[in-house]
């Protein structure tokens, strides 16, 4: 009884589409001749349109993660014979998780056919069988036989010579342009020479590529186009299939022109295995000397962030507060050395697994990255603002945690070395000082293992000064003696704290907007209220959890105040207003200046960045600059990644970089070989002389 | 105030190392492990199978494609085939709920009763997570891991990729291709094909 209702239901869904068919097919196929007579030896286009009901889509000849191409089967007279089909390019057609390439509302594929040398008298009658899937969300296969009469009765009148025409133009172009496909990274890579004029007017960002293979390249992944040095440059995730077993292949090129214009070529490319690598014994000596340099290079990065204005302050007092105790107790002196290394260390290592993590998860960030949120910088403010106000001695700290000053010498002191680490690290790490920022960007091109060990270089960096005062009693010794002085220089040091604060509210004033920096401020006086309320607690057990609770809510709002997303950088007027001259930057007005023939300068920066800031005022926001780049014609474009801005996380890659600062001088065009030279990086801190230097030359 | 941005931080190591890494299936490496219920409630682990030749089968029953296999018979004969070898056959539906083929564990054993399916068992994956994890895309979609658990095959069923069940005769069958090799020992020739058919509906 079951086998019976199941049939029966199996042959009701099956049949109700074939019944639709046999009255109205999804696809309606009308065969039309280039013209209805034929002569011996000749030969027509044959076109066989596809109608498609809205919404449903067919194959093309690869059709993708799934669904199947059409066939066609031809019964022809004797000594006929028809060409393979020419596709039209086919579209992108999305489906969940999956892709494929095809058609919607209408596709024309074309067939040549060609007659014998002799011809019988009367009509010929041919026949297509058609074959093809047709699918919205469910697929159904529609078969159809369609019968075709050449040299009929009404032969000499039909001419679709104009249709046959149009849908030749549809047609992607035959191309002979040298093409070469290769693996790099786990990445199909597609190099094709073309001539310069079409390459001139690609919009990279149309770019598509449809293979005929299937399996080479990971269908939903995103395509990335560049041009460079004539070469067009196709990169996507590569697909399940290796792409060393498929040696030769064509595929068709779609994109649009500068002016929307839609172009598609079809192009054969051959395998080319990627840029031969050293033998592997020759390349690990150089690779082992590139950590090594890469190790000492962030060690000594980490010695430089020590005089960052925000991290100075920090340490001067747990320096000096270490001499108070180093007199008696030496032991002690370096047990807090080695905790504060601790912190520094673990919490290097704490942020940059977190951005291998997010890395390997496939987003687009970079060094730095925490600083793009504004609830982190919001956050960051509050604690350089809250410390302030302990240098200042507006509240001493009862609590081990966070203690700046005194108790050292108790051993409850060392967990708050420990978070001084961890407090230096966090003020410290915006900015890539000059020497890590080719340490941090070779660091994240390595396994996760080496990268670690080169952040765990920087951190050790961070903390030697501190660590060698602490075990070097001679050292200890050259430091002033401890005295009331003390308390002066350590109010002093607030205000480097306050104006530290104040900047990253700047920062988040250009991240957010008035009101973002209204509720940061009002965070601000919460904050302050609350250690006031903690100050005066009563003692009266009543009022006193009354006013705890109080103390604490306002602490938690001030926090839950701050703003957690960025306002679109485009629409703030604050960024606009920080760039003197040059247009905003983005990878395509990059391709189309340098399609152009002048020198093109690029800078990446962010907001937070002080290194790039004043790089900015004194090397480039300048009148001698400005009167250099007009001089030379220098397109000067300008990247700002205070916000996350995946772009911008690839162009510094591209570039071995992984934080900002990043500028890139592009020299002009020769005009006798028409080729640009190589890019060249400027170094992370600029003089005025340096931009001159690379611009005019050796 | 450090101890919490601290706290914070290491939270959020622990949140992002738990994501899953993208794990592909790779011809000659392990097969990506599958844990889960039968449509008849008993529990299923891939790597308890170690030692025999597992065939998974990506299916959807209201799918032309799978229609043109079960309707003809040719997929039970090829299972009966793969089952005489000493394989296991495992069927696996991943439609998600109220998409075509999503079916219930008594639906599932109903189609399996009634096409006369010679599986091992039938697993249900309305999320499509053990689908996702061996990119699975269409139905049927074909792989053949052997005695070691390494992905043997994946791909099409057979050479021909029309819907017409007419075609099936002819057609080289890829699966049974590679079970006979593993059985003789022989590398298998053709181990990686385009699967053809309908989407996985995840």
């Amino acid at each position: 009884m079951r086998i019976l209702f199941l049939i029966l239901s199996l042959f009701l869904t099956l049949s109700l589409p074939s019944n639709a068919i046999a009255q109205d097919p999804l696809v309606k196929i009308r065969i039309l001749p280039e013209k209805g007579k034929i002569a011996p030896d000749e030969n027509i286009w044959i076109a066989i349109e596809q109608s498609i009901t809205p919404h449903w889509h067919t194959y093309w000849k690869n059709p993708g993660d799934s669904g199947t191409t059409p066939s066609i089967t031809w019964t022809l007279p004797e000594g006929f014979e028809i060409s393979e089909i020419h596709w039209p390019a086919p579209h992108k057609l999305p489906y969940g998780p999956l892709l494929n390439y095809g058609y919607e509302d209408k596709a024309i594929l074309l067939q040549k056919l060609t007659a014998p040398e002799t011809l019988p008298d009367g009509p010929l009658e041919l026949t297509a069988e058609i074959e093809l899937l047709v699918c919205k969300e469910e697929c159904i296969p529609e078969y159809g036989s369609h019968p075709l009469t050449l040299n009929g009765p009404n032969a000499a009148i039909e001419d679709n010579s104009p249709y046959i025409q149009a849908a030749r133009q549809d047609l992607p172009e035959k191309t002979n342009w040298p093409v070469y496909h290769s693996e790099n990274n786990g990445d199909f890579v597609l190099n094709i020479t073309a001539p310069t004029d079409i390459l001139s007017q690609i919009n990279l960002a149309s770019m598509a590529f449809f293979p005929e293979e299937w399996g080479l390249l990971s269908n939903t992944a995103p395509v990335q186009a560049l041009i460079q040095d004539n070469t067009l440059i196709l990169k996507q995730t590569r697909g399940e299939r290796a792409i060393n077993s498929v040696k030769e292949f064509t595929g068709i090129l779609s994109f649009q022109t500068m002016d929307g214009e839609k172009q598609n070529y079809e192009i054969t490319t051959k395998y080319k295995a990627a840029q031969a690598p050293q033998t592997a014994n020759a390349a690990a000596p150089a690779e082992n000397s590139r950590i090594a340099q890469a190790l000492l290079f962030a060690l000594l990065g980490g010695l430089i962030l020590n005089l960052m204005p925000c991290v100075f302050p920090v340490l001067s007092i747990k320096a000096l507060s270490l001499v108070k105790i180093a007199e008696k107790h030496p032991e002690i002196a370096r047990r807090h050395g080695l905790s504060y290394t601790a912190g520094v260390i673990s919490s290097f290592l704490l942020i940059a697994g977190t951005l291998i993590a997010l890395q390997t998860g496939g987003t687009e960030i970079g060094w730095g990255f925490q600083l793009q949120n504004p609830w982190i910088v919001g956050a960051l403010s509050y604690l350089l603002f809250v410390i302030g106000l302990n240098l200042i001695g507006f509240f001493e700290l009862a609590n081990p945690f966070a203690n700046l000053g005194g108790r050292l010498a108790q051993n409850e002191g060392l967990p708050g070395s420990f978070f001084t680490g961890i407090l230096a690290t966090l003020v410290a790490t915006p900015c890539t000082a000059p020497f890590m920022a080719g340490a941090i960007g070779f660091a994240f091109t390595q396994p996760p293992p080496v990268s670690l060990t080169i952040f765990a270089a920087l951190g050790l960096g961070l903390a030697l000064p501190y660590l060698t005062l602490s075990f070097v009693p001679s050292l200890q010794k050259a430091l002033p003696k401890p005295g009331p002085w003390m308390d002066i220089f350590k109010q002093t040091l607030a205000f480097p704290m306050f104006m530290a604060a104040l900047w990253l509210l700047w920062v988040l004033a250009q991240q957010t907007d008035t009101m973002g920096i209204t509720t940061a401020l009002f965070g601000a006086i919460l904050l302050t209220f609350s250690i006031w309320m903690f100050k005066h607690i009563p003692e009266k057990p009543l009022t006193h959890n009354i006013t705890r609770a109080i103390a604490v809510l306002s602490v938690i709002a001030a926090f839950v105040l701050l703003p957690t997303k960025t306002n679109a950088p485009q629409n703030n007027p604050a960024i606009e207003a920080t760039y003197s001259f040059g247009q905003p930057f983005s990878q395509i007005r990059l391709e189309q200046e340098l399609n152009g023939d002048t020198p093109v300068f690029t800078e990446m920066t962010a907001a937070w960045c002080i290194t790039c800031k004043v790089n900015h005022k004194i090397a480039i926001n300048t009148a001698a600059t400005k009167t250099l780049f007009a001089k030379h014609n220098v397109q000067y474009l300008i990247g700002d990644w205070t916000n996350e801005d995946p772009e911008i996380t690839k162009y510094l890659q591209k570039h071995g970089r992984n934080g900002v600062p990043l500028y890139v001088y592009y020299g002009p065009r020769d005009p006798v070989t028409k080729q640009r030279p190589q890019p060249k990086l400027l170094p992370q801190v600029l003089t005025p002389d340096t931009i001159k230097n690379y611009i005019e030359g050796d | 105030m450090p101890k919490i941005i601290a706290y914070t931080m290491a939270a959020a190591i622990l949140i992002f190392s738990a994501l899953p890494v993208n794990a592909a299936v790779e011809i000659g490496k392990p097969a990506p492990e599958i844990e889960a219920v039968d449509t008849n409630g008993n529990p299923f682990k891939l790597s308890d199978h170690k030692g025999k030749i597992v065939v998974l089968e990506w299916t959807n029953h209201q799918c032309p494609f799978v229609v043109k296999h079960y309707g003809s018979g040719n997929m039970q004969a090829v299972q009966k085939t793969a089952r005489d070898q000493d394989a296991e056959w495992i069927s696996i539906v991943s439609s998600a709920p109220e998409r075509q083929g999503h079916v219930s564990a008594e639906e599932a054993n109903a189609i399996t009763a009634d096409n006369g399916a010679k599986i091992t068992a039938k697993i249900l994956d309305e999320n499509g997570e053990i689908g996702k994890r061996y990119n699975a895309m269409t139905t049927p979609h074909m792989f053949v891991i052997d005695a070691e658990g390494n992905v043997a095959y994946a791909g099409a069923i057979d050479s021909n990729s029309s819907p017409n069940p007419k075609t099936i005769e002819g057609a080289t069958n890829y699966v049974l291709a590679a079970i006979e090799s593993l059985n003789n020992g022989t590398p298998v020739e053709i181990s990686q094909t385009r699967p053809y058919g309908c989407a996985v509906k995840y």
